[in-house]
């Protein structure tokens, strides 16, 4: 063998290996990109490395990393949330919330080719979709749920042309729904429900024939709703409620025959309810509140026999209810309330027997409610008020006991409490104010544990309240005002520790006020107003520390006022007028410094001297003390009582000036007549009572004695000192034993020669002061004598 | 495989029950909203249900005879928490009255849009921050009582457009710069502006900066 025959040999030999590996390695099943199982870990790492932890824990994706204990060519596909495909390649990226922060922006899409199944829903993903998801040529499931995701939804998702699922549901995108989504022909899911997007549903998403579940609800759509959508013949659920679509509902809808859910609820909806909604056989749900949609409920709706819940409510639904209504005897809730309908409720209301729930309040039915209701065993809430029923009430409400919610108020019921309610034990809260009920109610209730809430008010019922009311231990709301209700007031209303409200005002009721109503701790309003109520105001009373407004007012109340009652700090309104309290007004009324809106002792006999202590409201709008007895001067405390814009001293024996304050002075002169001598600055005094003048001079002679005194002359005004001073002789040297009383003591004492000037001063005050006001000087006179003392100083 | 096919599905259809449902009464979503932000240690807020047509049964509201609230009742409630956005959308409220309790956070602005406003009462609490320029649209108010709260800033010099304000009390805070003199602030006594440190007297128009030590 030759040197060049053995190298043509060994040449060819490696030729031929060469070729024979050159054929070799495309065999493998590899995608069109090089991509290995180390580049995909690459990259997924470094997506990773840009994750943000959302606690401060060590790493929660450890299985994340090169260096395991595992063989090398395992990963990544041993990572959590990872699976590969036969060949190695990354198919399935899932991941929850792990703790983890993130965006796409760093996710190498075109690494990953073989994707088929993209969940990371809850991730906290940031960011924005990046386009380069078109690359996902094989993606069939996509879930970015849940997240934090802006932005548009990029048009190249449009690309993704295997997509089966796509839910972006739950995050902040933005813009319009891309038109080109109705390219994704495989599409079963669309879910873009509880974002910002804006715009019009595209009319090409009727070309979705696949579409099962399309869900739009929640976000800013605006458009109608595209009568292409009655394309989807595959549509088992449509929900776009929560949005601004407006326009009809279009009668398309009547051809998806495999719908089950359809919410159109909370939109600007329009027209009609069409009746072609009546073929869809299989719907169970079927809400449509809170639109504008107008003109009758189709009789069509009857055939949606598998219906379980029918929301009609807040439209301007019109016409009456058709009897087809009653063939849908799965309804568990029935809600109409909130519309125009009128007539009566049809006879075959009362065969949906599964019914929980039945609410038409704010509509004009009448007629009245049979005793068939009683068919409805199931029934827990039921909402007629505010309608033109009458008649009386079924006897056999809740004979199944379980009413829980009960709304009758603001119809024209006539006739008894219905006996089914005495046992409903069910009860939480009832309505009946605002009809005409005339039943007895002292034995038409029971004991109730869960009520919460009961209203008779303003009806026509009579007898007496039952202890019971005091047995029940969640009553918060208690009222039976206007009615024609006698007896006493039981004092086992006091155990009521829950009660808030207790209003009882308007009837006949006798007796004393229970002390034992000082037990009812969380007692914010009470109101017994108007009733034939007599004895004491019980002392207790200042144990109700949550007092916020406590109406007595026209009762046969007597005794004084306790003192007790300044203990209710939190009162703002107080109105205990109309009664025979006696006594003074206690100064204790002076701690009630949340009194804002009221505070009414008139028509009463109270006596004795305003306390100033009342000048301390500071926050007392208005005033009536009229129609008692009270005597002496308004105490110039109430002057600061500046946020005072009505007051009435009306028919009382007050005396002196009135305060120099906004309210005093517009009050018109009925807020003043029937008075002893008052007098002041008030706006129609200067009109009607030409002793104004005098007043002047009376309040001048009060600033002398001020000047001279360093106080208030207050004690000195009504004694008798005063009286027997002016009798004395005009100039007498004795008086200045009674000056030296009485005089400032802060200052020095006067010199002989200032005597004499202050004891000319003192007296001429004192003229001032007369209390007859025809008696005292003028002004001019006045200041003509002040002159005279200038020759006293050379 | 097909397990977590079935846990995906399950979270795409969880957002359903997710969404709160709102009342399609306003009002009533406000009142819920504040409530939100409130810690109400005694309880005072419990009759609050959101599911009710309108809030006018609920306790320490008062609505007026179409069903709008009028009053807003709870001094002295023991109630701590903030203040939001939401209650400006009260149009028809007329009385405000939150003293006495332990607010804190800044009073917002939007209080400015309550039209009908006669009485404001915050004081007694730990609000902070400046006192809201927009109060000067508050065209109906009669009562704002500010005092006792830890308000920073200067008064408003807008708040002069208020004819109707009868009773202003900004004391016992840490406002600053000068008294506004113009329009009702020509009758508020001086105990209306009393305790704040850095606050220097009557505005002196064109001869100091009414913001002048702030």
């Amino acid at each position: 063998m030759t040197c060049s025959n053995f190298f043509s040999l060994s040449l060819s030999f490696s030729l031929l290996s060469f070729l024979l590996v050159a054929l070799l390695l495309p065999i493998s099943p590899v995608s069109t990109s090089t991509t290995s199982a180390a580049e995909q870990a690459k990259a997924l790492l470094k997506w990773k490395a840009g994750f943000i932890h959302n606690q401060t824990h060590s790493d929660l994706l450890p299985s994340w990393t090169l260096t395991t204990n595992a063989s090398s060519h395992s990963y990544p596909c041993n990572w959590f949330g990872i699976v590969c495909n036969q060949i190695g390649s990354v198919s399935h990226i899932q991941l929850g919330d792990v703790g983890l922060q993130g965006t796409l922006t760093s996710f190498n899409f075109t690494s990953f080719p073989d994707l088929v199944h993209i969940v990371l829903v809850n991730f906290t993903l940031f960011g924005t979709i990046p386009c380069q998801i078109s690359s996902l040529s094989k993606l069939r499931f996509l879930s970015l749920f849940y997240n934090q995701l802006h932005g548009e939804i990029p048009s190249e998702i449009s690309v993704l042309t295997s997509l089966r699922v796509l839910s972006l549901g739950a995050n902040h995108h933005s813009g319009s729904i891309p038109l080109g989504i109705a390219k994704l022909r495989h599409l079963t899911v669309l879910d873009l429900a509880d974002n910002n997007l804006s715009g019009s549903i595209p009319t090409s998403l009727g070309d979705l024939c696949n579409l099962t579940n399309l869900h739009l609800f929640s976000n800013a759509l605006s458009g109608p709703i595209p009568l292409e959508i009655g394309n989807l013949k595959n549509l088992t659920e449509l929900s776009v409620f929560n949005n601004s679509l407006t326009g009809s509902i279009p009668s398309t809808l009547g051809n998806l025959t495999k719908l089950t859910l359809l919410h159109l609820y909370s939109n600007k909806l329009s027209g009609p309810i069409p009746l072609e909604i009546g073929n869809l056989k299989k719907l169970t749900e079927l809400s449509v509140q809170r639109n504008s949609l107008t003109g009758s409920i189709p009789s069509t709706l009857g055939n949606l026999t598998k219906l379980t819940v029918l929301l009609l409510y807040s439209n301007k639904l019109s016409g009456s209810i058709p009897l087809e209504i009653g063939n849908l005897t799965n309804l568990t809730k029935l809600s109409m309330n909130n519309n125009f309908l009128t007539g009566s409720i049809p006879s075959t209301f009362w065969n949906l027997t599964n019914l929980t729930k039945l609410s038409v309040f704010y509509n004009q039915f009448s007629g009245s409610i049979p005793q068939e209701i009683e068919n409805l065993k199931n029934l827990s809430s039921l909402q007629i008020a505010w309608n033109n029923f009458s008649g009386n009430l079924p006897q056999q409400l809740c004979d199944g006991g379980s009413l829980v919610n009960f709304s009758a108020n603001g119809n024209s019921f006539t006739g008894p409490i219905p006996k089914g309610l005495r046992n409903c034990t069910s009860l939480f809260r009832v309505r009946l104010e605002n009809n005409q009920l005339d039943g007895n109610i002292s034995e038409a209730f029971g004991v109730y544990p869960y009520l919460n809430y009961m209203d008779l008010s303003n009806n026509k019922l009579c007898g007496e309240i039952s202890p019971n009311w005091g047995q029940c231990p969640n009553l918060t709301s208690l009222r039976m005002s206007m009615n024609e209700i006698t007896g006493c007031i039981p004092l086992e209303l006091g155990n009521s520790s829950q009660l808030q409200r207790l209003d009882l005002s308007s009837n006949h009721l006798i007796g004393e006020i229970p002390k034992e109503l000082g037990k009812m701790k969380a007692l914010s309003s009470l109101n017994l107003s108007h009733n034939h109520l007599s004895g004491r105001l019980p002392l207790e009373i200042g144990n109700l520390s949550n007092l916020d407004d406590l109406d007595l007012s026209a009762n046969d109340l007597t005794g004084s006022i306790p003192e007790q009652l300044g203990d209710c700090f939190k009162m703002t309104y107080l109105d205990l007028g109309k009664n025979k309290f006696n006594g003074s007004i206690p100064e204790q009324m002076g701690d009630l410094n949340s009194l804002q809106r009221l505070m009414d002792l008139s028509h009463n006999q109270l006596n004795g001297e305003i306390p100033s202590e009342i000048g301390q409201l500071q926050v007392l709008e208005n005033l009536n003390i009229s129609h008692n007895m009270l005597s002496g001067s308004i105490p110039s405390s109430l002057e600061k009582m500046l946020s005072l814009t009505s007051i009435d001293v009306s028919y009382n024996g007050l005396e002196g000036p009135i305060p120099k304050n906004k309210a005093f002075k517009d009050a018109p002169k009925e807020a003043f007549t029937h008075n002893k001598a008052l007098c002041g600055n008030a706006k129609e005094f200067a009109y009607t009572m030409s002793v104004t003048e005098k007043c002047d001079v009376y309040s001048f002679g009060v600033i002398i004695m001020e000047t001279l005194m360093g106080r208030h002359p207050g004690e000195l005004l009504s004694s008798f000192s005063l009286s027997s001073f002016l009798s004395l002789p005009s100039s007498s040297v004795e008086q200045p034993t009674m000056l030296k009383d009485v005089l400032d003591e802060r200052i020095s004492p006067p010199t002989a020669e200032v005597v004499q000037i202050i004891v000319f001063i003192v007296k001429l005050s004192f003229t001032c002061l007369k209390v007859d006001p025809q008696s005292r000087p003028t002004m001019e006179h006045v200041s003509h004598e002040l002159s005279s003392l200038k020759s006293f100083f050379v | 495989m097909a397990l977590h096919f079935l846990l995906s599905s399950v979270f795409i259809f969880f957002a359903i029950s997710v969404s709160p449902t709102l009342s399609s009464n306003s009002e009533v979503n406000a009142l819920h909203a504040l409530r939100a932000r409130l810690t109400d240690h005694t309880n005072v807020l419990q009759s609050w249900d959101p599911t009710l047509v309108n809030p006018c049964t609920w306790f320490h509201v008062t609505c007026d005879s179409n069903n709008r609230v009028i009053r807003l009742d709870l001094g002295n409630s023991n109630i701590s928490g903030t203040l939001g956005p939401e209650l400006g959308g009260l149009q028809h409220l007329q009385y405000l009255e939150l003293y006495m309790n332990k607010f804190e956070g800044k009073i917002p602005k939007e209080l400015g849009n309550l039209k009908n406003l006669v009485s404001m009462d915050l004081y007694d609490n730990n609000f902070e921050g400046e006192i809201p320029k927009s109060f000067a649209t508050l065209k109906s108010l009669k009562f704002l009582r500010l005092n006792n709260n830890r308000l920073t800033g200067s008064i408003p010099r807008e708040l002069s457009a208020l004819s109707n304000l009868k009773i202003l009390d900004v004391s016992n805070n840490d406002l600053c710069g000068t008294v506004p003199i113009d329009g009702p602030f020509g009758s508020f006594p001086i105990e209306s502006f009393e305790n704040n440190s850095r606050l220097n007297g009557p505005e002196l128009q064109g001869l100091v900066s009414y913001d002048f030590g702030c």
